[in-house]
């Protein structure tokens, strides 16, 4: 494993895909393009039809405040401001936040099956959602209730044992904070299934957290998530030329003067905080932050400095668009969307690369 | 077919009401003040019209949570079974606009949208409908999430969720109050009250309590066993239609092991039928272990529709005289009103 973190060569691409590998820039703006015709979908889409002229109206009245000639029940502008505009741009921050947290841990551990959960935050979260649903006490706080701030905790504080019990550096490090979020991970969902069995009929807002969805959006709850997320994967992006040393192998990171348990510190906890501020708001959502960095990194390149920043915008974009598409055929839950659609789309761009595949 | 169906009993009682009113719920008599004349409703003789003191009103719903209502609601959803029964009985059925999926009764509740499933519930639909006032159940019945996200977006809603027949007839009154129609409530309560008491004390009065076993549900292929658990509302109906409730030993657990319902051995099993659940006796008696029993032995399993008896809502007087009559049909149970 402490091998496959060499830079791919890449050299053996013909065609089409050496092109667009050479061309970081191009998939990029691409990527911002499906975001853009997504947002729009995103808004313009849901169970209520509203027509387009006033979906416009109704952004152009409380984005910079012009009345065109156009008039519309309040309802109206309440579905398109209130509920659908917070749902696409809190599907895009957590989608970015758990597309760069995935790309980052998968480098950070030199392994591609890593995902923005490795180190136990899902099952930390799902157990503190657990938790706050069986406690008989109601707190809200604007429209945070328990369930926000306990799935919170619960996923930084068991990233934290993780962390602290697996240790970051030495000879074998990195296998044994992996093993060691397996093993925590482990002994949270036993705890999880056993509050599942005693919860009888709060078992369903349980369950509802582990499928994930993002049906609790509102703006309130986007600007408390959405800087946390957002400080997080631009943190991130900023030392993706430590991330790409830290590729080398400890040794070579230490030559070209990277403090290697610092740096490595860092990038865990900001990758851990976009992840836990994420699933706060949505509950476990799978698949994007484990693919979506695996994608990019057919396109355009293991460089970290290029994937992660990629990596932002197609998982912004995959997680809108799937979220769209769960809404449509009527609140399905989005994790389950984005394997059906997701899943042959990478396995396609598996059978094409010719080159090998490294991370 | 009217919008509104409303039994006899409740144009009936209607006079009787107010006077008793005051008695049974203090909580809701300034809303059972006689109508002024400027009532502009056309049926003055069964609808208790608003009274302008009626609203503004400010309830506190089975959560505690306080809510507003500053006129009467004129655009109302329905977001569990219960609640649209208890809405078209107490004469707002016209004004509810929109319900759930499981909504089947009355049947002009049947074929108004619906904006929920068990599963979920669609907030741009309701929100479309611009309500001014969403009825939802309490204990997880309708996600707290969507009930929060309502109330964001200021429409007022009320959570309401009964545990015991009691908290039924409460949940009628506090509809009432928060629909205007606080008279024909309290008039359903009273009659309610009065025959669920007639019955109760008809099969009290009379000899022993059979050990009885209500099936809520049974699965083949693990075996689970689903009885009413302590203290719920399957028991308490169970108890008051005459009968000796099993139950799993524990008020958060539905599944009773095998073992502990024969040494409880009931002397009446009963099965609630219902669409998505319908045993018969005979698979019933054929399955394995169940021939120890002794209603096994004297074929006394029997069933009964378990809709009425379940939910908690104006119909569970028809359910407990069903159930009476299942669990006692050697008991003359009094004559409906």
């Amino acid at each position: 494993m402490e091998s496959a973190g060499t830079l791919a060569p890449g050299a053996h691409t013909g065609g089409l895909a050496a092109w667009v590998r050479e061309r970081p820039v191009v998939v990029g703006l691409t990527g911002l393009v499906l975001l853009f015709v997504t947002a729009i979908a995103g808004v313009g889409l849901g169970s209520v039809q509203i027509g387009p002229s006033e979906t416009i109206g109704v952004l152009l009245w409380r984005m910079l405040g012009l009345r065109v000639g156009l008039d519309w029940p309040p309802a109206t502008e309440t579905i398109v401001w209130d509920l659908r505009l917070p749902r696409v741009l809190t599907a895009m921050a957590i989608g970015s936040g758990l597309a760069v947290a995935g790309a980052t841990f998968q480098g950070l551990l030199r392994n591609p099956l890593a995902d923005p959960y490795v180190l136990g935050t899902a099952s930390g979260a799902a157990l503190g959602a657990a938790v706050a649903v069986l406690l008989p006490i109601q707190i809200a706080i604007i429209e945070f209730g328990l369930l926000h701030g306990l799935a919170f905790a619960g996923a930084l504080l068991s990233a934290w044992v993780v962390f602290r019990l697996g240790g970051s550096g030495g000879a074998g490090g990195l296998t044994r904070l992996l093993l060691t979020g397996y093993a925590v991970g482990s002994v949270l969902a036993a705890l999880l299934t056993m509050a599942m069995y005693v919860s009888g009929a709060d078992l369903r807002q349980i369950f509802s957290f582990l499928l994930g969805g993002l049906a609790g959006a509102s703006w309130i709850r986007l600007a408390v998530a959405g800087p946390l997320i957002a400080a997080a994967c631009v943190l991130m992006v900023l030392r993706s030329r430590t991330l790409d040393g830290l590729l080398l192998g400890d040794a070579a990171a230490g030559h070209l003067g990277i403090d290697v348990r610092r740096e490595r510190g860092i990038l865990l906890a900001l990758a851990s905080l976009a992840t836990a501020a994420g699933v706060a708001i949505s509950g476990l959502i799978g698949f994007v932050g484990l693919v979506v960095p695996h994608v990019v990194r057919l396109m355009v390149g293991p460089a970290a400095r290029r994937v992660l920043p990629i990596s932002a915008i197609f998982g912004a974009a995959l997680l809108a668009a799937a979220d769209v598409v769960a809404r449509l055929v009527g609140d399905v839950p989005v994790g389950v969307v984005m394997a059906l659609l997701g899943a042959p789309f990478f396995l396609f761009l598996l059978q094409r690369s010719r080159s090998s595949y490294e991370l | 077919m009217s919008p509104r169906i409303r039994r006899p009993v409740v144009v009936l009682s209607l006079v009787l009401s107010a006077a008793l009113a005051a008695c049974s719920n203090p909580g809701a008599s300034p809303s059972i003040a006689p109508p002024p004349s400027a009532a502009p409703t056309p049926s003055p003789s069964v609808e208790p019209s608003p009274s302008a003191a009626a609203f503004p009103v400010t309830i506190t719903d089975d959560e505690a949570t306080t809510v507003d209502l500053a006129a009467e609601p004129q655009k109302i959803v329905s977001l569990t079974p219960a609640t649209t029964e208890i809405l078209f009985e107490i004469g707002a059925g016209d004004r509810v606009v929109a319900t759930d999926d499981g909504s089947d009764y009355p049947a002009a509740a049947v074929a108004l949208p619906d904006v929920a499933s068990f599963s979920s519930v669609d907030v741009e639909q309701v929100v479309s409908l611009a309500p001014d006032l969403v009825v939802a159940g309490g204990l997880g019945f309708t996600p707290p999430d969507v009930i929060t996200r309502l109330r964001s977006l200021d429409i007022p809603v009320v959570v309401v969720y009964a545990a015991s027949v009691d908290g039924v007839y409460h949940d009628i009154e506090l509809l009432g109050q928060a629909t205007g129609t606080s008279a024909a409530a309290v008039a359903l309560t009273t009659s309610m009250r009065s025959e669920i008491d007639a019955i109760s004390g008809a099969v009290a009065a009379s000899g022993t309590r059979p050990r009885v076993y209500y099936e809520i549900g049974y699965d083949g292929t693990t075996g689970a066993i689903y009885a009413p658990a302590d203290k719920s509302f399957v028991a308490e109906m169970v108890t008051l239609a005459g009968g000796d409730t099993i139950t799993t030993g524990s008020a958060s657990t539905y599944e009773i092991p095998i073992e502990k319902l024969i040494e409880r051995d009931p002397q009446v099993i009963v099965l609630g039928v219902n669409p998505f659940y319908n045993p018969t006796p005979e698979a019933v008696a054929a399955r394995p272990g169940w021939d120890v029993m002794t209603a096994v032995v004297n074929k006394d399993i029997r069933t009964v529709h378990d809709t009425e008896i379940t939910r908690p809502g104006p119909r569970l007087p028809i359910g407990l005289r069903d159930l009476a009559a299942t669990i006692r049909p050697d008991v003359t149970l009094p004559a409906a009103p």
